[in-house]
């Protein structure tokens, strides 16, 4: 039986010793400050809460903080300096796929798991990729356009 | 509020759900939003709960001697949908599910166990004839999945056991067809869904069935439909196609659905059969909307 949650979060060990049913989207918000991952919906309906989960995009406001126990996370503060994360940021601005800007971490974390595993993705399947990322502003065309940019110019950066 | 445990072998979950009852919660993706309360504030649950989604015992897809294939109760949807041992209707149904991020996270387990008429596996799973399999410290036991889920929301599970796998039998289909009609693109809960399978040898139909989902309490399927079409040859099918079509629409119970699911419905098994009918090459039967 398992009395502390062992977990980490871009990159740094994390023991957590509260409730287990606590949400992952308030530890990473709350507890550690993490505040680019967005709360839309709390019903895994919006995307806004999105974060990489050992290598697979989970919305963190259906997960419970027991359920991550051994996972790696990561939110989009632990990428946005890398160079995947800054391929994506740069061609997302280059792009005008910023708007209101709340959807954008989702947005950029579902970029980041789409590109990992097809690097060049048809544009069926970029709107497949952030289909449950709801964006209010953009009208998504500048958001796909932008993923676009991101798969061509990032490159072997993707493959 | 209930007690939340985290158990790490399936041994201690065996004894937590007999000795405390505790609810399992395996990607939490309907419990957690069923009981949520709101931004900063944890779920809470009248019930105990053990937190299974770690337990290796429950993962994996595997072949086994007989040629069926075990899917254990913490498979993804995505994980289901990308292996080829799954057979392709169960395949379809797990990769129409939500988005991609519910996908990595729900189960089949959760699916199962949860019993909502909107869920997208067991409709395929019945078709399949597919059965779970029930793990309690009393041992395991197996029984069809068909027989499992007793009504919305209700099932056969014993308040001692957990979901530990589905066995779905090897089965080899001449035609295939299967659909899902939501309501938007992502994030869907099934309004209708329908799976239709058949073994047609030298033009005799040898085996047909047909199920269909989120279209009352329970999937439906009837075998006394089904049996109306067995045995005959495909040629006959223009002749005996009205008195299947109204069997199957008997089946459904008078409720459970209304005229324009039904219409659609029986639009999609005629061009099925028609399909069958015209002698289509074997495989998947798609249809042009
Ligand atoms: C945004 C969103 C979109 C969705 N879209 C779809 C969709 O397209 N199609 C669809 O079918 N569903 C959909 N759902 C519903 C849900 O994701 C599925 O029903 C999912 O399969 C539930 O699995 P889970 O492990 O997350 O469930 P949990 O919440 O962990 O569990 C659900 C129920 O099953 C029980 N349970 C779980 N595992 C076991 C076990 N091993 N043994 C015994 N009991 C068990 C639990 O006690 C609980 O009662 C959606 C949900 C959300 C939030
Ligand atoms: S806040 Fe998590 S999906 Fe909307
Ligand atoms: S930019 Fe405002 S919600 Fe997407």
């Amino acid at each position: 039986m398992l009395s502390e949650i062992v977990f980490h979060v871009n990159g740094k060990k994390i023991v957590y010793t509260g409730n287990p049913l606590t949400r992952l989207v308030d530890v990473l918000r709350e507890d550690l400050g993490l505040t680019g991952v967005k709360e839309g919906c709390g019903e895994g309906e919006c995307g806004a809460c999105s974060v990489i989960k050992d290598g697979k995009l989970v919305t963190s406001c259906i997960i419970p903080v027991g359920a991550v126990n051994g996972s790696e996370i990561y939110t989009i503060e632990g990428i946005r300096d890398t160079e995947k994360g800054k391929c994506i940021i740069d061609a997302f601005a280059e792009g005008g796929a910023v708007q209101c800007g709340f959807c954008i971490p989702g947005m950029v974390m579902a970029t980041y798991a789409l590109l990992s595993s097809n690097p060049h993705p048809t544009e069926m399947e970029i709107r497949k990729g952030i289909s449950g990322n709801i964006c209010r502003c953009t009208g998504y065309d500048l958001i796909v356009e932008s993923i676009k940019l991101a798969s061509e110019k990032g490159g072997d950066l993707w493959a | 509020m209930g007690m939340t445990y985290i158990p790490s072998t399936l041994d201690e979950a065996l004894h937590l759900r007999a000795e405390k009852k505790a609810r399992p919660l395996a990607g939490g993706s309907d419990l957690m939003v069923q009981s949520k309360r709101g931004i900063g504030l944890a779920p809470e649950f009248p019930f105990d709960v053990m937190i299974i989604t770690g337990l290796k015992e429950l993962k994996g897809i595997r072949k086994l001697d007989d040629g069926s294939v075990e899917i254990g109760a913490l498979s993804t949807p995505a994980e289901i949908a990308d292996s080829d041992l799954v057979p392709w209707h169960v395949r379809q149904a797990a990769s129409g599910m939500g988005a991609i991020a519910l996908r990595n996270s729900a189960t089949i387990g959760g699916n199962i166990g949860n019993a909502s008429p909107k869920g997208d596996l067991p409709q395929p799973l019945i078709l399949l004839d597919a059965s779970v399999v029930l793990a309690s410290i009393r041992g395991e036991r197996q029984m069809l999945l068909d027989d499992f889920i007793l009504g919305s929301k209700k099932t056969a599970l014993g308040d001692d056991e957990i979901i530990k796998s589905i066995v779905i039998p090897d089965y080899d289909f001449t035609y295939l067809f299967y659909r899902k009609i939501g309501m938007r693109k992502a994030n869907a809960i099934s309004k209708l869904s329908l799976s239709v399978a058949a073994v047609v040898k030298d033009g005799e139909i040898i085996d047909f069935r047909a199920a269909s989902g989120a279209a009352g309490p329970r999937v439906i399927r009837s075998r006394d439909a089904e049996n109306l079409l067995k045995g005959h040859k495909t040629e006959e099918i223009p002749e005996i196609q009205e008195s299947f079509l109204d069997s199957w629409n008997n089946a459904i119970s008078p409720h459970a659905m209304p005229l324009y699911r039904r219409n659609t419905t029986r639009r999609m098994l005629s061009y099925f059969l028609s399909a069958i009918y015209s002698g289509k090459a074997e495989g998947i039967i798609e249809e042009e909307d």
